[in-house]
């Protein structure tokens, strides 16, 4: 069926809104949407343009879909607020950008889930289509609307908003699940029928296929779900691309007008990072590591540019400069770019001085800032989270950023971790009063005037799939108390201290860690005016508060409330494959300030990721050590005995991928 | 500014469709976009932030396309014009599409400057019976209002065809008055007048001539 075009009537509203690019498609290089027999998905991103269009999963799975035989895909972004408002005046639907057509007429919608503030957009989002907010409330002719992304690990504030919610990584998944749709609407199969089919696709939750259990059933049975029907997955692993290191790290790219968040050319070179840090969700939720090789970049990297005019490169991921090719890698590309006034930047530096000399390598002679991430202001508090990281590493990387010219320096933080006290939060203080130090020792005397050192906390937030899944939130007005401490404790003009706002991590934080009963406090905290939480000028705290109270929710006892690690939470039936044993042993050795080293420079921590995604670790050499470090005697064995950790006696040997491609291993029996 | 290595080439493009409704930002980056994108040898400053040599014409009001828009950009080595004519509309979209290419002198007047006299062509919504043109124009610029008297930078008269208008501006060194402000108040007065119904509103504004002045 051919979709509609919206085109006539939106238009006129362009000379009425503010940055009418958000609106326009036309971009270079984006595709010409479905053709009249196609499937058809619409691909959303629960926000504006400029920060939807950036995003790399809309990006990834926009292609795949499109690069599958019979099946079209567009975009559709969040308007901002004056465009919405204007078009519930004007009655004009959500539109896509490629064919300007109502989303509603899709044949399926995905809405991605990047992060936790973004629950009210997504309702926003179908309330703007004309689709109902409830998967119950839809008719056989709407959409199925689809969720993924990384709040996919704890579904259930979002669960009865979503026909399904796709869990892992989607890039051969997406057009799995489309596939099925397609094929049982074309057998003229009932809404039901599809959900239960969509139920047997690897990596997916159909939350409307299993009851939600109270909380003492819940702890009883082990989980807070029960399957309706014996067909249907009482667990839900995570999928995994496994082509990812070997497939082609060029993937096509629509460049905006408007100026986007990270306007430039993206070329993922690895995904997954092992690191092990207890608060990251992300080093859980994407491994095992996936490394592509550096003929694969570097080719990317040129093509990308040649494509798309882009006058700057990132070599993305989450930890770039672990790269076991990195300085191979920047030094060709920078080479390909030479005189061409192109911008090579390399996000998630290594806190260590190899991490600035790689970051040197690719400034030229413009040096802005360097921020690295230290999250904790004392030794024993970066041990209990597990960030492998000295003193010694931070100030050499100083000292080296400083030397080579650099003058200003951001160090993140966190407040709130689990078992932080006060001196840990002085100790934020004077690491970075001595980092100025350091900064200023490095300087010529006649520029230390220009040396600024700013400190920039974030507050804790529990993640689910974290060893720190079982902790609680502090509370608001303690955050305020510890942030009031910590700029007490900073004497230095020079160092100045920022601070992300508590009220909405406080959101975020039962966003991350509620069952299903939060979903509602969602829907009425939107019906009373709540969107765009992101947005620190429009986070509406009266709305979400008053939403608690309307409805009895006790929202602070879901953030702040901290478990044993043999209680059932929310989302035991996700795994991100990581054991939830690995978990509990994690944040046991939390208490006790021990670290776990990261399996891709040292031992595995048989974390349980490989043998339950049958994938494996993909390097394309040996990652370099940090200066003065030594590789564990027997590298690759399992840090604890089978019978302690119970869940590695499968855990398979990961694999070094030789430069050629093939995969030697380098294993020892893992006994 | 002016260096005789450089080799400068003065692009003719159109701004058509959709595209009229980016910004003059927008469309600068989209022009530097397409001439990396077509490969040719653009000079680069020097300095701290090395970035391409390249000079923009007189801005557009945003919803205001042109047809004779154009952009100087410095060239390291010679193109042959054509060459590089048609190595940028295979890098260009049609609504952004270059027209023209050739070379001018090095001390040529700058781009921004170099032709302050504008023609612009606007179809209405319908056509009124008679036009009400205003004698001042009252604007907004920095916070603070300024009177604008409208016949110091209108050049000839204001034509009226149908629903078709066409008038040229010129630009001072001092200010200038914006095409999109100008009709916008014309139309109100027109409205007032009752030379046409409330609603009034151009469907296709677009600059259709640039040129120095005499």
């Amino acid at each position: 069926m051919a979709l509609s075009n919206l085109w006539p009537v939106v238009e006129p509203l362009l000379s009425r809104i503010e940055r009418p690019a958000r609106y326009l498609n036309h971009e270079w290089g984006c595709a010409p949407g479905p053709a009249e027999d196609d499937f058809s998905f619409c691909m959303i991103y629960p926000d504006t343009y400029e920060l939807g269009q950036a995003n790399q999963a809309v990006r990834i799975l926009v292609n795949a879909v499109n690069a599958t035989e019979g099946m079209g895909a567009e975009r559709a972004f969040l308007p901002a607020v004056d465009m919405a408002d204007l078009m519930r005046q004007e009655q004009v639907p959500l539109f896509s950008l490629e064919s300007c057509a109502p989303v509603r007429e899709f044949d399926a919608v995905g809405i991605t889930l990047p992060h936790e503030l973004a629950a009210t957009n997504v309702l926003e989002t179908l309330d703007l289509a004309g689709i109902p907010l409830r998967t119950e409330d839809r008719a056989e002719d709407d959409p199925l609307v689809l969720g993924g992304g990384p709040c996919a690990y704890n579904p259930e504030p979002y669960a009865p908003f979503f026909d399904a919610i796709m869990v892992g990584e989607g890039e051969e998944q997406l057009p799995e699940v489309l596939g099925v749709i397609r094929t049982l609407r074309a057998e003229g199969a009932p809404r039901a029928a599809i959900l239960r089919a969509l139920a047997q696709v690897g990596g997916v939750y159909v939350p409307s296929l299993y009851r939600w259990r109270s909380e003492e059933e819940a702890q009883e049975a082990g989980s807070w779900v029960e399957p309706l029907f014996e067909d249907v997955p009482p667990v839900v692993h995570k999928r995994v691309f496994e082509g990812f290191a070997d497939s082609d790290a060029f993937e096509p790219m629509i460049v905006p007008y408007t100026e986007v968040v990270h306007d430039r050319l993206n070329v993922e070179i690895l995904r997954g990072c092992a690191r092990g840090c207890r608060f990251c969700q992300a080093g859980m939720m994407y491994r095992p590591v996936r490394e592509r090789s550096a003929d694969n970049i570097v080719s990317a990297v040129t093509r990308g540019l040649a494509e798309t005019g882009y006058d700057e490169v990132s070599l993305t991921s989450l930890s770039s400069t672990d790269h076991s090719q990195i300085a191979e890698i920047l030094t060709r590309v920078n080479g390909a770019c030479a005189g061409q006034g192109i911008r090579i930047s390399v996000p998630s530096q290594r806190l260590d001085s190899f991490g600035v000399e790689m970051a040197e390598l690719v400034a030229g002679q413009k040096k802005g800032g360097l921020t690295f991430a230290p999250e904790a202001g004392t030794q024993r508090l970066r041990d209990v989270i597990n960030k492998n990281v000295t003193e010694d590493d931070l100030f050499s990387a100083i000292d080296a950023a400083f030397a080579a010219g650099w003058r200003r320096c951001k160090l993140y933080f966190m407040v709130g971790l689990p078992t932080e006290t006060d001196d840990d939060i002085k100790g934020i203080a004077s690491l970075a009063q001595r980092a100025y130090d350091r900064a200023k020792a490095a300087v010529p005397p006649e520029q230390r005037g220009s040396i600024r050192m700013s400190v920039s906390c974030a507050v804790f937030v529990p993640k689910a799939q974290t060893p720190f899944q079982w902790d609680g939130q502090i509370s608001p007005e303690e955050t305020l108390r510890r942030v009031g401490l910590l700029k007490r404790s900073v004497k230095y003009k020079a160092v100045d201290v920022h601070y992300h706002d508590p009220k909405t991590s406080f959101v975020e934080a039962v966003m991350s860690r509620g069952g299903r009963e939060v979903a509602d406090w969602v829907e009425e905290a939107w019906k009373r005016g709540a969107r765009f939480d992101a947005w620190t000028e429009l986070f509406n705290e009266e709305a979400w508060n008053g939403a608690a109270e309307a409805l009895g929710i006790d929202s602070a006892a879901i953030a702040q409330a901290e478990y044993p690690t043999d209680y059932v939470l929310p989302w035991t039936h996700i795994t991100a494959a990581v054991s939830p044993r690995f978990l509990a042993r994690e944040r046991r050795r939390a208490a006790e300030g021990v670290t776990t080293p990261d399996c891709t420079f040292d031992q595995c921590s048989a974390c349980g990721a490989c043998p339950t995604l049958g994938a494996d670790i993909e390097l394309q050499e040996e990652r370099p050590l940090k200066e003065g470090e030594t590789r564990a005697a027997n590298p690759y064995r399992v840090i604890e005995s089978a019978a302690e950790g119970g869940d590695a006696v499968e855990a398979a040997a990961p694999a070094v991928a030789a430069a050629d491609g093939s995969t030697a291993t380098d294993s020892q029996e893992v006994r | 500014m002016a260096d005789p290595r450089l080799f400068r080439l003065r692009v003719t493009f159109r701004e058509t469709g959709r595209l009229a409704l980016l910004s003059h930002l927008e469309v600068a980056r989209a022009l530097e976009r397409a001439v990396r994108r077509a490969n040719l040898p653009y000079a680069v400053s020097q300095g701290f932030s090395p970035h391409m040599r390249i000079a923009f014409g007189a801005a557009l009001p945003v919803g205001v396309g042109g047809t004779a828009e154009f952009f100087d950009l410095f060239l390291t080595k010679y193109v042959a014009a054509p060459k590089a004519l048609a190595a940028l509309q295979a890098a260009s979209p049609a609504d952004l599409y270059p027209t023209d290419a050739r070379y001018i002198e090095a001390r040529d007047a700058a781009a921004s400057v170099a032709c302050p006299i504008s023609t612009y062509e606007v179809r209405l919504s319908e056509a009124p019976t008679a036009l009400v043109v205003p004698e001042t124009i009252t604007v907004v610029r920095k916070k603070k209002e300024k009177t604008l008297v409208v016949e110091e930078f209108l050049v000839g008269p204001v034509s009226h065809e149908g629903d078709t208008l066409r008038f040229t501006l010129e630009a001072k060194p001092t200010g200038s008055l914006r095409a999109d402000a100008f009709v916008r108040e014309l139309i109100a007065a027109t409205v007032a007048a009752g030379h046409a119904a409330d609603g009034l509103h151009p469907v296709n504004f677009m600059r259709v001539d640039q040129r120095a002045a005499e």
